[in-house]
């Protein structure tokens, strides 16, 4: 067994930005599914589903621009948009009957949009594997302190923070999500004022979705993208999520930092099994703090 | 739930049982194995359905119950050179141990916080295997189980199946209905005035997760002798909420309709497959209808349109 | 018999039971009385364990039971009712009734006896004595007000209780179905010898049944003693019974 025998200063460093990067990826779409779990109380399964058709649709249009600068900025901007595109026509015409039906059957009903959409994409996309190359521009390494490091792995630790601010700021200084976080303490409090409580939920949903769709667009160019990507990320999510506490957006980044270092380290200190210390930190956290490290909204 | 005994159910229960004895002299091969499949994802659906549906607790990570019993049984035969036998016993006891422990853990909390904390322990069993080659196999799992003679032949299992199918079957009926199984129920439906009438709510409720997970492992070790090969994905969450579906299909306040759900999805599977290779998306969609138009499940929709007692007590309430 | 000495429990800094004391002996009738929101419920919440006293004593045949879970104490031989109905909605009346009796008689974790066969006598004997028999088998969630207090009533005498706490026993129930509430409370006490701890916003009802008043004001017990003694007493003439007696 190799066990920690090769972890040396520079090994953890680098392993500690790949870590960041995914904690990025991992932030962007836990909090999209903290966000729709704290205000809509939706157990939300199809998040995943959603990540997943965000890569599939940045790969095409991606290919569609021929790749390049332009076609990736594009790209990035136009899956998101298009997921949330999905993601209204979905409330608007199924979830907003079934706000009162209890968790157990959203969390189901979630569950077979999943194998709806799962099906759906393996009937555009194929069983294949895809790849989305890099820009030029990002491709490539830079030099930290003498380590080399994948440009676009720095691009996603910059991205990370600014969507965190964005939440924040959406949440806490906009009209929107100001009535957002009193509809989830009180939402019949919320209906009580005259505010139309039906749109604000939906948009809090599309904006949920939306982070699934970029998280999903940012990670394409990491990986194959791929049948299954749905059903790995969502219970990393939702791990995070109750980790960091139901619908608290910080809960949601500490919880990400958390498992994505785990993970990143993890590959490290014992290679094999390196996707179990996540799984283990989580039940750690939850057997001292069952209700997550942060304040919930529930 | 609340069921009288009645001498036309038991005579029903004992007509299909025999009739169910003639299946293999009559029916090809590919047939007899589909209905032992069914009667052990069956018993796996019913034996969820005796902590969702009778306790109302939210198990959202059954099928690891049954993967454990499946290993169980697997790496017995594969890995020791003891008796096989012997792993069909100890494969209800490893998964008995498993639902205790995880429901040491997960009782304290309760509804949603239950179930996700039940799939990280969940998911943390599975990434185990799923990593463990030497042991487990990984991701690869482990093919071609020689299960003892007597059953291994198509007809072997399928009787292997059907008796032991049956007489779980028989068990849980009798816990259901057992002071147990009402005071469950009392806990189900109002856990704090239970605990003011001398229930220990926690106690009760991890009692009945260690009954569902003994069945689970029973059915999983009949998978093994159904199928001979054991996979990471009979503990994958996604196979979990599948069973939750089968409960709901059947209708989770019967006793049989997980069995009828389960059935259903097996023959949905296998047939809808030949035609397409898009069947998750007809399992979708037929999920979508039911939670929209027929929230408690087949079984339970005849019962309240045919049945004259028995259900009474949640169709009054609806 | 009981004993509550000093309690004290607060919510988010607020004090809903502040320094509260009571004494109840084997036998007795007692009533706690005073406005809303002085901390009867908490009081009784403190005492039958859905909470846990922040300090204080409540010792129960020489045992302190405060922050016991509320099976624990039910055991000891305390049994209560809600204010805010709290029944078993799904089930039958009988069934209702039954699940405290298997709780009793210790079976709840038997697993392979007919629940159909257990506790029917006792069972039947309780929801006859109180007047439930022809609503035996209905669905307790469909009852009418009145009838689910008193099946609440029942289910709290399934466990057999030494002490029985009633939390407004009588609350929305019509003239009618106070007084025989009254009668049977009355009978409770004489004829099972039960020891009944209740609070209630009906003073005739007090009145008539108590042996024993504590007048509870904010949190703090203001008096305890006969219901002349209390009815004579100017501070709670002025608090509580608006100087009207």
């Amino acid at each position: 067994m190799d066990f920690a025998s090769n972890i040396t200063l520079s090994a953890l460093f680098q392993q500690t930005l790949v870590g960041l990067s995914r904690t990025t990826i991992l932030f962007i779409v836990a909090s999209g599914l903290s966000l729709i779990l704290g205000v809509l109380r939706i157990p939300n399964v199809a998040h995943g589903s959603l990540y997943m058709i965000g890569a599939f649709i940045m790969y095409s249009v991606n290919l569609f621009f021929g790749g390049g600068q332009a076609g990736f900025w594009i790209a990035v901007i136009l899956s998101p948009v298009a997921v949330a595109l999905i993601s209204l026509a979905v409330e608007r015409g199924l979830f907003q009957h079934l706000y009162e039906r209890e968790h157990l059957m959203l969390l189901l009903f979630t569950f077979s949009i999943t194998l709806v959409f799962g099906d759906l994409v393996k009937m555009i996309w194929g069983s294949d594997y895809r790849c989305v190359d890099l820009p030029s521009a990002f491709q490539g390494f830079f030099t930290i302190f003498g380590f080399p490091f994948p440009r676009y792995n720095l691009l996603l630790i910059i991205i990370g923070p600014v969507v965190a601010f964005a939440l924040w700021f959406l949440t806490n200084k906009t009209r929107i999500g100001k009535i957002a976080r009193a509809a989830a303490v009180d939402r019949e409090m919320v209906g009580a004022v005259g505010i139309n409580v039906s749109l604000i939920f939906a948009a809090v949903f599309v904006i949920g979705c939306f982070l699934a769709g970029l998280g999903g667009a940012l990670v394409a160019p990491t990986q194959n993208i791929r049948q299954g990507m749905d059903h790995a990320i969502i219970i990393e999510a939702f791990l995070i999520v109750i980790m960091g506490g139901l619908g608290n957006i910080w809960g949601a980044l500490l919880g990400a930092l958390i498992f994505g270092l785990t993970d990143s380290i993890g590959i490290l200190v014992w290679p094999q099994f390196a996707i179990v210390f996540p799984y283990v930190v989580v039940v750690i956290v939850l057997l001292f703090c069952p209700k997550g490290l942060l304040k919930s909204t529930w | 739930m609340i069921k009288k005994f009645s001498w036309k159910a038991l005579f029903l229960g004992l007509a299909v049982f025999v009739l169910l004895l003639f299946v293999p002299r009559y029916l090809p091969r590919f047939q007899v194995y589909l209905f032992a499949l069914i009667f052990a994802t069956g018993l796996l659906a019913v034996s969820l359905n005796m902590v969702l549906g009778l306790g109302g607790m939210y198990q959202f990570h059954h099928a690891v119950f049954y993967g454990i019993g499946a290993y169980t049984v697997a790496l017995f035969i594969t890995k020791t050179s003891l008796s096989p036998w012997l792993g069909f016993i100890a494969a209800p006891f490893v998964s008995a141990l498993f639902s205790l422990v995880i429901g040491l853990i997960c009782v304290r909390l309760s509804k949603l916080y239950f179930g996700m904390l039940q799939i990280s322990l969940g998911s943390l069993v599975w990434a185990v295997v799923f990593r463990w080659y030497s042991f487990t196999g990984g991701d690869d799992g482990i093919h071609g189980i020689s299960v003892p003679d007597l059953i291994s032949s198509t007809g072997g299992a399928y009787y292997f199946s059907l008796a032991v199918t049956a007489l779980c079957l028989v068990i849980m009926f009798r816990i259901v209905n057992s002071p147990f199984g009402r005071s469950f129920q009392a806990v189900r439906d109002n856990p704090e005035r239970s605990e003011a009438v001398g229930i220990n709510v926690k106690r009760i409720q991890l009692t009945g997760m260690v009954i569902a997970g003994i069945f689970a492992g029973v059915s999983g070790s009949l998978f093994v002798v159904i199928e001979g090969s054991v996979f990471p994905e009979l503990m994958f969450w996604t196979l979990s909420l599948e069973i939750i579906i089968m409960c709901l299909l059947g209708g989770w306040f019967t006793f049989l309709g997980p069995m009828l759900g389960a059935a259903i999805i097996v023959l949905l599977r296998t047939f809808v497959g030949i035609y397409t290779e898009y069947w998750t998306m007809i399992l979708g969609i037929v999920l979508m209808l039911l939670i929209l138009f027929l929230p408690q499940g087949v079984l339970g929709f005849f019962q309240e349109k045919f049945e004259t007692d028995g259900m009474k007590t949640i169709r009054e309430e609806k | 018999m009981l004993l509550v000495k000093d309690v004290q429990k607060s919510f988010d800094g607020f004090r809903a039971v502040n320094d509260a004391q009571l004494k109840v002996e084997k036998g007795e009738v007692v009533a706690v009385i005073g406005p809303n929101g002085a901390g009867k419920t908490t009081l009784f919440n403190l005492v039958t364990g859905q909470l846990n006293p922040d300090s204080g004593e409540i010792i129960f045949n020489n045992e302190n039971i405060a922050g016991m879970p509320p099976y624990e104490i039910c055991r000891k031989g305390i049994s209560r009712s809600f204010q805010i109905v709290n029944i078993f909605p799904r089930l039958t009346v009988f069934e209702n009734v039954r699940v405290s009796v298997i709780s009793y008689n210790k079976r709840t974790f038997n697993l392979f006896s007919k629940a159909e066969n257990v506790a029917v006598a006792e069972t039947e004997e309780i929801i006859q004595s109180l007047g439930l028999s022809e609503k035996a088998k209905r669905i307790s969630g469909s009852l009418s007000h009145g009838d689910q207090k008193v099946l609440e009533m029942a289910i709290a005498l399934g466990n057999r209780p030494e002490l029985l706490i009633l939390d407004e026993p009588t609350a929305g129930m019509s003239p009618e179905e106070t007084l025989s509430t009254l009668e049977l409370m009355k009978s409770l006490s004489r004829e099972r010898g039960i020891t009944i701890l209740f609070c209630e916003h009906d003073m005739e009802l007090v009145f008539s049944i108590a042996n024993k008043i504590m007048v509870m004001q904010h949190g703090r017990t203001i008096i305890e003693g006969p219901p002349d003694v209390v009815r004579s007493n100017r501070e709670v003439q002025e608090a509580y019974l608006g100087g009207e007696a």
